[in-house]
């Protein structure tokens, strides 16, 4: 077997720790385990991170180790150079241990897999022979969806990490999602994208609680998403969402491309205008307004604050409070996704409509 | 119905509303509530626009009493404190001067809400939490009412929470529910029991009816016995023995927290997750009780005690009756131990044991499913000589969690069997902290979600089987006796013989 021949690969090695066979994985893992009695070895989810970045491993292992606190795991990482001449494949064998309540070591273990070549048989067969049995396969796909998106591993996964965020092309990349997944149609899809926009959907939520609020969602008829360049399509869901539970039907949008200005028809009849506009000092979502005459629901986040502000603005009444912000790094994201669990139904919901805007 | 809330969280809609806290100055509301609620709006969860009154007798300005909530709030806070936020906090907090008894503070109230409804743009919802002391819960109420602050307006709502001690016998107990319910309609009263808002309290039916393997075992067919234990290492510090000697073990902890934990180990499954779903369930658990309804039959199935000097910890300890502010003479007892029958068709001939105890070695709440041992052939052909049967252990605290004991073979040539346990802790599994009981409850009466407080009848019932062994302990001709234990041991002898006579002994924990 060809030594993989990427320049970070040997610094991964100390940080990845013992490198092993592939066939003896689990042979190293049990020593590993039974090494230090004291530990506790835990585990809830199948945890499988995939990239083709060249140093992925290495970025992969430290967020695994943080994810661990909160999440007992057995992680796979997994980084692929699928330009590499000669077929290699490595692995690593590691625990993360944390102290429960400071008496006990709880152990995660992770392996880790590089390798090089033409993978897709090999990167399959090497990943489902590791998995705990019985527990569900949360698999963290990163980047743009290669060769090696396939049915076949679509039909093993239970819950799929995504960034649409970081696609070049997502209505392509959806499309590729929908065909993988024709066969497995309790597939769970987290995005990234979706996620950033909890704390505004939360806070849009918290607003219109209050029944008086509740009363005027019927006459809103602006709305306004500032977000960052790079973050279109956490803008395009959380408008996407908004005319999904408010029964807004499609009236138009502006020619530019990509589209700034949207136009709906709410139920009653009245036209509601959308403006996206970018900001590129500003957080993933910077500003969420939605007005119904002299009435106002603002939620905003500004560049450098911790906190997300919910401010309801109407003649002689003013009210704000604040929430902590969305997550920011990949590896909060998916804590977060993970804590929240469920079905993501409502991110399955809002998705044709999204699909729709992106054009 | 607000369309935005879909699949956000899967609970009761928390709605806006203005908390008045009676018993503001008190520990209960510096260490618990405020925090419980600042931790609330630390996660995004309090609705926007609420608004916290302190209702207290102390002369206090809003930045006095602001100010005392903020040091308490930096020491106990689950999330820790983040002066961004508490300051946004802290804003809607405010405090009000007067007696419990004062008819004018109390209109003085209803004008200081009645402006804060109009700030929002109409009326307003209001959540009562009566955190003083039990003598004040009857003037706290009848003012409200006649202040006109138990009826919302149109659209609004208006509940209002009790603590602990709903009552001291059922006497009292029917008393305050009369005046209680003389104020507030039963669906907006919200007896709190903090027992019910842990998380392995609440795990307890998703335990029993999300698991397949688990109903089928559930009953007298496969349960030997079931054992509940509560065990307090400390004793009457902080001046608690007041108190203490005036209500006891059994009134105390048994009356409330460990009867709602046996009706919802034995509760059958609701018809849905509805509070009264729920609750009419539980009810019905207490109402099959056998009556301990004669000083003999106390005497064969409740042990009482007191501890006497021990060591706890390494310490020494002094006995019951030699702890501060506890009469010398004392009949109270520090410990209690009580065998239960539930006279149903699932749970006949099942003992249910609980226990609870001052002085005990740690502190402990569990409950154990013990189930009956395998038949006596293959490896249990001499009976006894196996290990025991399979016990399913819920830690309700510390160390949050559920066990399963099993037999298994020692690795070997010869045929030995042990016991082995399957651990599943919360802690480890789920790294994340969950919330203070405090918190999900005071969410749930925001959000108008009665499941996991006590009803009317549910008190009124455990009352009713508490009253007849305190009847028989104090007002008897022939009480039975008061045991004894070292401080630092796990009871008394007696309360071993108790199991003992039905072939069971303690859990050791």
């Amino acid at each position: 077997m060809s030594a993989p021949s990427h320049p970070t690969l040997s610094e991964a090695r100390a940080e990845l720790g013992i490198e092993v066979p592939v066939h003896a994985i689990d042979r190293e893992l049990h020593k590993l385990r039974t090494q230090d009695e004291s530990r506790t070895h835990a585990s809830l989810i199948n945890l499988v991170v995939y990239s083709e970045k060249p140093g992925a491993l290495l970025e992969n292992s430290a967020i695994v180790r943080h994810l661990t606190r909160e999440h007992a795991c057995r992680a796979i990482l997994v980084e692929v150079d699928p330009d590499q001449p000669v077929p290699g494949i490595h692995a690593w064998i590691t625990a993360h241990c944390h102290l429960d309540h400071g008496r006990r070591s709880v152990c995660c273990e992770q392996i880790a897999l590089h390798l090089t070549g033409k993978v897709t048989g090999r990167f399959r067969n090497t990943v489902f022979a590791h998995l705990d049995s019985d527990l569900p396969l949360v698999f963290w796909w990163q980047g743009e969806l290669s060769g090696i998106f396939s049915e076949r591993l679509v039909s093993v996964i239970d819950r799929l990490i995504i960034d649409s965020s970081s696609w070049a092309d997502p209505a392509e990349s959806f499309r590729k999602i929908d065909e993988a997944s024709r066969s497995k149609s309790d597939l769970i899809l987290q995005d990234h994208a979706w996620s950033r926009t909890w704390q505004f959907r939360l806070g849009v939520a918290s607003i219109f609680d209050d029944p008086t609020a509740q009363r005027s969602i019927a006459e809103i008829d602006r709305v306004e998403i500032t977000y960052h360049p790079d973050h279109r399509n956490s803008a395009l869901q959380l408008l996407a969402w908004l005319a999904v539970q408010t029964g807004w039907s499609d009236a138009k949008r502006d020619g530019g491309k990509p589209a700034k200005n949207f136009s709906f028809v709410s139920p009653a009849g009245i036209t509601i205008e959308a403006q996206l506009r970018e900001d590129a000092a500003a957080p993933p979502i910077s500003l969420l307004v939605l007005r119904a005459g002299d009435r106002s629901a603002v939620i905003s986040q500004a560049a450098g604050s911790a906190h997300v502000e919910r401010r309801i603005k109407a003649p002689g009444y003013e009210v704000n409070s604040l929430s902590p912000i969305d997550p920011v790094s990949a590896g909060d994201l998916v804590a977060m996704q993970l804590s929240r669990g469920g079905k993501n139904s409502l991110f399955s919901k809002i998705l044709p409509r999204f699909r729709a805007m992106l054009g | 119905m607000n369309p935005f809330r879909e699949d956000l969280v899967s609970r009761s809609t928390p709605e806006p509303c203005t908390v008045v806290i009676f018993g503001a100055t008190g520990d209960l509301t510096h260490r618990k509530l405020i925090p419980a609620l600042y931790n609330l709006a630390v996660d995004g969860e309090l609705p926007t626009g609420v608004k916290i009154i302190g209702f207290a007798r102390r002369e206090k300005s809003d930045a006095e009493f602001r100010a005392g909530l903020v040091d308490v709030n930096r020491k106990v806070s689950r999330s820790g404190h983040d002066e961004q936020i508490w300051s946004s906090f802290i804003e809607s907090v405010s405090y009000h001067q007067s007696e419990f008894s004062d008819a004018d503070g109390y209109r003085r109230l209803a004008e200081k809400l009645a402006a804060i409804d109009a700030v929002r743009g109409g009326a307003g919802n209001r959540l009562f939490y009566i955190a003083s002391a039990p003598e004040f819960f009857d003037e706290i109420l009848i003012n409200l009412k006649n202040a006109g602050l138990n009826r919302a307006a149109n659209g609004c709502w208006a509940r209002v929470i009790v603590e602990k001690p709903f009552g001291t016998d059922l006497a009292t107990a029917r008393h305050l529910n009369e005046v209680v319910n003389a104020t507030f309609e039963e669906r907006d009263t919200y007896r709190i029991d903090h027992y019910l808002g842990k998380e392995t309290a609440q795990n307890l039916m998703v335990l029993r009816f999300a698991n397949a393997i688990f109903e089928p075992l559930w009953n007298s067919k496969h349960i030997s016995h079931v054992q509940i234990t509560c065990s307090e290492n400390l004793g009457m510090e902080g001046g608690r023995g007041g108190y203490y000697d005036t209500a006891g073990a059994l009134r105390d902890m048994v009356q409330n927290h460990l009867l709602q934990l046996l009706s919802l180990v034995a509760m059958e499954p609701p018809t849905d997750l509805s509070a009264d779903g729920v609750r009419d369930e539980k009810v019905k658990v207490i109402r099959s009780l056998r009556q301990w309804d004669t000083p003999e039959k106390v005497a064969a199935n409740v042990i009482r005690a007191q501890y006497t000097a021990g060591h706890v910890d390494g310490v020494p300890v002094p006995g019951y009756r030699e702890e501060d502010r506890v009469n010398p003479e004392s009949k109270t007892e520090a410990y209690v131990a009580v065998r239960l029958l539930i006279d149903t068709w699932r749970w006949s001939g099942v003992p249910f044991y609980i226990r609870m105890g001052k002085r005990l070695p740690k502190k402990s709440t569990e409950i154990s499913i013990h189930f009956k041992e395998a038949p006596c052939v293959l490896f249990n052909a001499s009976c006894g000589g196996t290990p025991g049967g399979n016990v399913l252990v819920i830690r309700i605290q510390p160390d949050e969690g559920i066990s399963l004991r099993m037999v298994s073979k020692i690795p070997g040539n010869s045929l030995r069997l042990e016991p082995v346990k399957m651990d599943f802790h919360y802690a480890t599994s789920f790294g994340k902290a969950s919330p203070e009981a405090y918190e999900r409850l005071l969410l749930d009466a925001i959000a108008g979600d009665a499941t996991l407080f006590a009803r009317r009848d549910e008190v009124e019932e455990a009352w009713r089987f508490i009253d007849q062994i305190e009847h028989a302990w104090h007002q008897s001709s022939n009480p039975p006796p008061m045991a004894e234990f070292v401080a630092g041991t796990w009871g008394p002898k007696e309360a071993d013989d108790l199991l003992m006579q039905d072939g069971n002994q303690w859990r050791r924990l």
